[in-house]
């Protein structure tokens, strides 16, 4: 299994007059959790998403190495899995078919979606726009765990959950991290997790 | 192993399938464009009678109140297909999972057989309730065809820019209009030599040029509007 | 030092502005039985739609630039503020234009060729303002705006074939332009080019004025103390 790293340096976002994120460092290997904590509005949700590449830091570094080469930025979307209250699919579609969809658009193996729905325990032929809140969030997990990811970004994973729910993805976050992945984790509430665990507080 | 070519198509087939699938089951498109178009067609009817009997209307009129009709259908429905996927917040599981050269194909052709498909609905009944003669039907069909095609082209790229801004309907048309015009003016134009039977002239290889123009812009363009 | 040669471009550019003005009234066309006064108007009229091509085409060049050279926000501000001095010249020649048409053709407006196309340009660099205007994030706004600007840059010309075509049916008369009068009289050609030059280093330094107070805006609004 190929080696990763996640490090970034003096990132920072403004939207319009407001600062969402003040400079902000931290470094994530193989294996390592980074959970980033912070009141509302501390920037934690922007922080993932220019780490995702999704938006793009006013200024700062990031480098996201695999097996010892620096991935660009549209590489750096593709390898990620991303997990975020505000990541939606497709409600005409079916829970299976959503998943189908990205796998076929990724160049995957079908069948892998139907897997990873039965190991979230969330039926694949639910419309996704008749999910409930929790099933939602299973949702989100299975999708970004479609391309065996070597990173982990994740906004607010446990939320909705219910308690069986939480435990199969805390299950699954440990065998990411086993595996020799590595994850980044934000919460405004502190987190029970264990393993190599590493922290970043969020200043207003 | 596919080739990165074979892949590149795939996706964008993907992409293509996943906006029919959805667009037939909640008929969103349709509907707007398909309501659009008939009740526009009414209200033309009825105010013209069968202008077509009239040779100086038939040329003059009747070929650009086709164009209009469709431009306001394609201005109904094209948006949606990225308005939509910023709304639903469809958007940000797109940008992480496909290179965005396959999403515009994939939406261009989404928006071309949809239009293209309007058209032919649209066309026929509006050369029968005009009771309008055309002296060159194959001509005809050029001009819809590529007018259709360059229509939807345009709306999907302007579709594309207005769905990151706030007020996407209504900056949809703004930005749309300019862009569109030579656009319309073309295929009138042609439209208007294929009723009166002249030669296509000059009107058919300059379409030509700007469904090209347009899609080569948008291949170059769509990554910036796409991604940060 | 860079005070000196900034003060004395400025000073040139006013001598060589007046020296227009003159021109204009008491150089070209000095004999007094000369019947079309009105036509003095060209040596400011011509410069000022001359001068919002050049914008509207510099700012087709920053969006350029910001897209593919390094998104810099100076770029896209020096993109936004030549279409915003495009447009202002853009209108002036539209203003002084129809003056001139009510005076020689007896109306104000008549889908002339040029003015069919200026209103167009100028409906497309409206539409590009009320773009930049409908976003609020700044990397936002200028990739988008910039995309926009180049689209302009590709659809613009296909109204250099297209709009002859369809104006001609109405205007069947030949119009006098600039070209036919530029052989007539050699004086005038002297003129009318040095007014255009004066006026393409007019909208640089305007530009430059506008793209300076723009960036301090913007630094202000990133550090209010």
């Amino acid at each position: 299994m190929s080696s990763v790293s996640l490090s970034f340096e003096g990132v920072r976002r403004r939207f319009g007059r407001v600062r969402a994120l003040a400079p902000a460092s931290g470094r994530v290997s193989a294996g390592e959790l980074l959970v980033v904590t912070g009141a509302n509005g501390s920037g934690k949700s922007t922080l993932l998403r220019c780490l995702a590449g999704l938006l793009a830091p006013d200024a700062g570094q990031i480098e996201h190495l695999e097996a010892g080469t620096a991935l660009s930025l549209p590489e750096r979307r593709a390898r990620i899995g991303f997990v975020a209250p505000d990541l939606a699919f497709y409600d005409e579609l079916s829970a299976g078919e959503n998943l189908e969809f990205f796998a076929r658009l990724r160049g995957l193996p079908v069948a892998r979606g139907a897997k990873l729905l039965e190991r979230v325990g969330l039926p694949a032929d639910r419309a996704a726009g008749a999910l409930s809140s929790g099933m939602r969030q299973r949702l989100r997990w299975a999708w970004a765990l479609l391309d065996q990811p070597r990173a982990l970004l994740l906004d607010e994973p446990f939320q909705n959950l219910d308690v069986e729910g939480e435990n199969t993805v805390r299950a699954l976050l440990g065998e990411h991290l086993e595996s020799g992945g590595l994850a980044i984790l934000a919460s405004p509430i502190t987190l029970e997790v264990s393993g190599a665990v590493s922290r970043l507080e969020l200043a207003r | 192993m596919p080739s990165p070519a074979s892949n590149w198509l795939a996706s964008a087939r993907a992409v293509f399938t996943k906006d029919w699938r959805c667009e037939l089951r909640s008929r969103y498109a349709l509907n707007a464009i398909g309501l659009f178009a008939v009740t526009t067609l009414v209200v033309t009817s009825a105010a013209l009678g069968p202008a077509g009997t009239n040779s100086s209307l038939a040329i003059n009129v009747l070929p650009a109140m086709l164009w209009l009709i469709l431009l306001f259908a394609a201005a109904a429905g094209l948006p949606r297909s990225f308005v939509h996927e910023e709304e639903s917040h469809t958007a940000i599981a797109l940008r992480l999972a496909a290179p965005p050269s396959t999403l515009f194909v994939g939406k261009l052709a989404f928006g071309v057989s949809l239009l293209l498909g309007i058209e032919a609905l649209v066309a026929p009944l509006y050369l029968g309730v005009m009771s309008l003669e055309v002296a060159s039907p194959g001509l005809l069909v050029i001009a819809l065809v590529a007018g259709g095609y360059g229509l939807a082209a345009g709306s999907v790229l302007i579709a594309a820019l207005a769905s990151q801004a706030r007020g996407r309907s209504t900056l949809f048309s703004v930005l749309a209009f300019p862009v569109l015009m030579p656009l319309l003016l073309l295929a009138i134009e042609l439209t208007r030599n294929a009723v009166a039977g002249d030669a296509a002239g000059p009107a058919l290889p300059q379409l030509l040029l700007y469904d090209a123009s347009v899609t080569i812009a948008g291949l170059m363009l769509f990554p910036a509007v796409w991604n940060p | 030092m860079t005070r000196t040669i900034s003060l004395g471009l400025r000073g040139a550019l006013w001598l060589v502005m007046s020296a227009c003005i003159w021109g204009a009234f008491f150089y070209a066309w000095s004999d007094p039985a000369f019947v079309g006064q009105s036509s003095r108007i060209l040596f400011f009229h011509v410069p000022m739609a001359w001068t919002s091509f050049v914008a509207f085409f510099a700012a087709a060049v920053w969006a350029g630039r910001y897209l593919w050279g390094g998104r810099q926000m100076r770029h896209d501000r020096a993109a936004a503020t030549a279409v915003e001095c495009g447009v202002l010249f853009g209108v002036l020649a539209t203003i002084t234009g129809s003056l001139w048409a009510r005076i020689e053709w007896g109306a104000y407006w008549n889908w002339d060729p040029r003015q069919t196309s200026i209103v167009v340009v100028l409906l497309f660099y409206g539409a590009y303002l009320a773009l930049r205007s409908a976003m609020a994030d700044r990397e936002v706004r200028a990739r988008i705006s910039s995309v926009y600007a180049l689209i302009a840059l590709v659809v613009t010309p296909f109204f250099y074939f297209i709009v002859p075509r369809i104006t001609e049916s109405l205007h069947p008369e030949p119009v006098l332009n600039a070209e036919r009068t530029l052989d007539v009289d050699p004086r005038m050609f002297q003129v009318l080019l040095a007014s255009a030059l004066a006026y393409t280093v007019l909208f640089f330094w305007l530009h430059n004025l506008r793209a300076r107070s723009q960036a301090l805006i913007d630094a202000l609004e990133d550090d209010p103390s």
